[in-house]
């Protein structure tokens, strides 16, 4: 369906590659053709120093809570940095079975350009989390992409802590595979939290076995461009997944997270829990697919996606779609957005509590929902107080 | 064992039982196939247009030449060959009926057989005290236009497009294609370009349109399209209540209907514009059926202005329908009320667009949707506020049932807010007859046939009770009869 056009200098830079424009179904809220305006060449190799490594690994708000991390530095793993599991039931290797063909730009493009990344097997129950970092630091413009490959055995469990940071102008291009075998539980846990110039494109595939446990939870508060894709296929009976994310967004950011929910297997059960809070010109898009196949009688699936306005050129676009073929299931999606209820805000600065405080009280409330599907309690209460505090942070680094 | 039974009931939902499929041996009048600017000229010369008009089509033609063929909705079909269609199709004696003895009998006859859908029988029969005026569309020509004299006394101008086009030429320049203009997209330029007929509705300042008005639609001859076109427009004050009915007759091949309907509401005006789509759906296989493109759009242009679509869709092979509101004058309201109903193979796209452009403005959508056999039932949706569209409300409500594991049912709706002023809400639900409702039910001593019907016309209520008295006991009736066979 590409329209014959000239290319762009990002195209170009991408060796003629083509970015996709709203034309495309999927891309209906974010061209990437005008949102990528300037060239983003892969392969280009940076030296990072080791104290701008440090300083900024120290503003990974989880840095504490994880076990073992492994660390990115610009796309390469960081061994120095790294503080690798001692084995046992975590197995890390760089050994990663080359991606198929697809239509999907973000996986085509890392197909393309990725060059590292490594593959976490989990083969029992691990309580402290494993965390993958990934840093970026200030350098010229350029395209980083890495590829991850997360399983967990059968009845083994987990939680893992996925992590994007950076300086500068850079486009991450970040895609990871998720399989969960028969009774496997897996809490994951990403953190965007980007360069404020950075692009950030992302696809997670995810597949639960039988009796699969997945809570998984996306806080999105980097980078000035952001699209998260993510598919969620159920491969066996009575799993349960709980796919939540929430938006912090302010100045000009613009994030788009498009989720394919796939029940090809009867009795499973699936949540999706979206909160967004949009200040300044900020733009918020959750679009979601529950596709019911004619096999998955007894499919229990909802969805909600919520946008909260703080400023009057703040956006909100939502697409919560079902696409159902079997008939003995329950599903059903709702989608709201609006500001915050003055009341509510009222009621707060009559008890003496100033406006901002009261603003975040809120806004913490707002987005509280979808936080509460993070297990582990550390990880949960450090990510909570990051949105307590975001308002008055994002308020003054513009000041 | 309920959900078994139901199942059951609906394979035994026979789409050959359509009710209105007969054709009506009437000679007509047929241009030659196929889609030029010489067929474009033929038909503007037959409704004796005035040049503007021409000039009006023939650049509804241009630009249906430039755009594609919209291929998102959730339909699959064969290619439509475009110039394999008649384009103009007129029943040979009807030039302009004065009185019903000038209509031919053969038509009568036609009515006569529909039942009383429209109750136009009556109306057309002359019986007192149905006060319903109807305009009857046969192919592609308005044949019959009642109760005009009553009307005229109010005001009210209730006629076909042409006539109106001839009659009223500042009225229809001023309004015509303001709304959905030529070159809206593929299927509203290919009726701008050939529509035969339509009806055309002005009610003046500060009148209330003293009776429901109501066209009836029917495609008798083989091989045509039928593009009709309906313009009403509601000035200052006005309100009006507007029905539509639709059948076809049984055909092997598929007939293509696309219409495109402007409303306009002025200050303080308000439309009601209710549909009961009932097109030959095709026979079990999918063989045949009526392609229903149609392109309904309605301005709210002035302050207080209000719109309200109710549709009960259960004809049609496919279905690719979107009426809408574009919410312009400051505290003007929207309403969609749907009830679609698809079995056999029937597709089923349809929804509605809410565009929220003035302050205060606010909208409701009820949709119910109903997917048997093995048919597709989409809704597919848009709500949006400008930057400027402050305080915009909105409520959502879709509803699916599903009833047997063959058919589908899809929601895709769109939601864009630009300010933080505007409240959305949308919720929708899939679901099918549960067990415990038929439990209940028959615990109380229905039958299982009684309960299917309760608990369907349950479901489909907040949408039956939006549509006016003549149209609420056809559409029980139309709902029944599917339910009849289900249980039979």
């Amino acid at each position: 369906m590409n329209v014959a056009v000239n290319k762009t200098p990002a195209e170009l830079a991408y060796d003629g590659m083509l970015l996709p424009h709203p034309r495309l179904e999927d891309w209906k809220w974010t061209n990437l053709r005008t949102l990528i305006d300037r060239p983003y060449p892969p392969r280009i190799a940076v030296t990072a120093l080791p104290r701008d490594v440090e300083r900024l690994l120290k503003r990974d708000p989880l840095a504490m809570i994880a076990h073992a991390r492994i660390v990115f530095v610009n796309g390469l793993f960081d061994k120095a940095a790294s503080a690798l599991p001692a084995g046992g039931a975590v197995k890390v290797t760089q050994q990663l079975a080359p991606l198929d063909n697809t239509d999907e730009p973000v996986l085509e493009m890392n197909r393309a350009f990725a060059g590292e990344g490594v593959h976490i097997e989990i083969t029992s129950n691990i309580d402290a989390p494993v965390e993958i970092v990934h840093v970026a630091t200030d350098a010229e413009a350029r395209t980083i992409a890495t590829r991850h490959r997360i399983t967990i055995a059968d009845g083994a469990s987990a939680t893992v802590l996925e992590i994007h940071l950076g300086e500068g102008d850079y486009l991450t291009n970040s895609v990871i595979d998720v399989a969960l075998g028969a009774g496997a539980k897996l809490d994951r846990v990403k953190l965007e939290i980007e360069s404020r110039d950075a692009i950030h494109l992302a696809h997670a595939r995810i597949t639960l076995g039988r009796d699969a446990v997945l809570r998984d939870f996306t806080l999105t508060s980097g980078a000035r461009v952001n699209r998260q894709n993510a598919t969620v296929n159920f491969a066996g009976e009575k799993a349960d997944a709980k796919i939540a994310g929430s938006y912090l967004l302010s100045g000009k950011q613009h994030a788009d997270t498009r989720l394919v929910i796939d029940h090809q297997v009867p009795k499973c059960t699936s949540r999706e829990i979206f909160k967004c809070v949009m200040d300044e010109k900020a733009r918020g898009i959750f679009q979601g697919k529950v596709i019911v196949q004619r096999d998955a009688q007894k499919t229990d699936g909802k969805q909600s996606s919520h946008g909260l306005l703080l400023s009057e050129t703040a956006e909100f676009d939502a697409k919560p779609e079902l696409e159902i073929y079997a008939d003995d299931v329950v599903c059903g999606h709702g989608a709201t957005s609006g500001d915050i209820d003055h009341n509510h805000l009222f009621y707060l600065r009559s008890r003496g509590i100033p406006e901002p405080e009261a603003k975040s009280m809120l806004i913490a409330a707002f987005v509280g929902e979808a936080f509460d599907t993070i297990s582990h309690d550390d990880v949960r209460e450090q990510l909570t107080r990051f949105a307590e505090t975001w308002l008055v942070d994002h308020k003054e680094t513009v000041r | 064992m309920a959900d078994i039974d139901t199942i059951e009931l609906v394979k035994d939902i026979d789409v050959d039982k359509y009710k209105y499929g007969f054709t009506t041996e009437i000679e007509s009048e047929l241009a030659p196939k196929g889609l030029n600017k010489d067929i474009v000229a033929f038909i503007s010369k037959k409704k004796g247009e005035p040049e503007w008009m021409l000039e009006w089509r023939l650049e509804a033609y241009r630009r249906w030449l430039q755009v594609d063929e919209p291929t998102w909705a959730k339909v699959k079909h064969p290619k439509i060959d475009f110039q394999d269609l008649h384009y103009y199709a007129a029943p040979k004696s009807m030039s302009g009926p004065k009185s019903l003895d000038e209509v031919d009998p053969e038509l009568l006859k036609t009515y006569e057989k529909l039942g009383i859908p429209l109750r136009e029988r009556e109306v057309l029969a002359g019986v007192q005290g149905s006060k319903v005026a109807v305009d009857a569309v046969f192919d592609s020509i308005s044949v019959v236009t009642t109760f005009k004299e009553e009307l005229a006394k109010a005001g009210v101008i209730f006629c076909s497009i042409s006539e109106a086009i001839r009659e009223h030429p500042e009225l229809v320049k001023k309004y015509l294609g303001s709304v959905v203009p030529q070159g809206d997209n593929f299927y509203a330029a290919l009726n701008s370009a050939v529509f035969s007929d339509g009806s055309f509705v002005y009610v003046p300042p500060n009148t209330r349109c003293p009776m429901e008005l109501s066209t009836y639609f029917r495609i008798n001859e083989k091989k045509t399209g039928q593009f009709e076109r309906t313009l009403i427009i509601a000035d200052k004050g006005a309100y009006v209540s507007y029905l539509e009915g639709c059948t076809a007759p049984t055909r092997d091949e598929n007939q293509l209907h696309a219409a495109v309907v402007e409303l306009i509401a002025l200050e303080d005006a308000e439309i009601k514009y209710s549909t009961v789509q009932n097109w030959y759906p095709g026979d079990k296989e999918g063989k045949g059926g009526v392609y229903n493109f149609v392109t309904k759009r309605g301005d709210c242009r002035g302050r207080n202005a209000k719109i309200s679509w109710t549709q009960v869709e259960t004809g049609s092979a496919i279905t690719w329908k979107y009426p809408s509101c574009i919410l312009r004058g400051d505290n003007s309201r929207g309403e969609f009320y749907s009830i679609a109903i698809s079995n056999g193979r029937q597709q089923v796209d349809s929804g509605t667009k809410m565009i929220h452009l003035g302050k205060n403005t606010s909208s409701r959508i009820v949709s119910k949707g109903i997917a048997a056999g093995r048919s597709d039932n989409t809704y597919r949706g848009l709500v949006s506020a400008h930057r400027k569209a402050i305080n915009a409300r909105n409520f959502t409500q879709c509803d699916s049932l599903l009833i047997g594991d063959k058919c589908g049912a899809h929601t895709v709706p769109y939601i864009e807010a630009k300010t933080l002023s505007a409240h959305f809400e949308h919720e929708a639900t899939t679901s099918k007859i549960s067990d415990d409702q038929m439990f209940y039910c028959q615990s109380r001593g229905l039958s299982q046939e009684e309960a299917v019907t309760l608990i369907v016309n349950g479901f489909v209520r907040d949408v039956l009770q939006q549509l006016p008295m003549e149209f609420m006991a056809e559409t029980q009736k139309l709902i029944g009869i599917s339910l009849e066979g289900s249980v039979g």
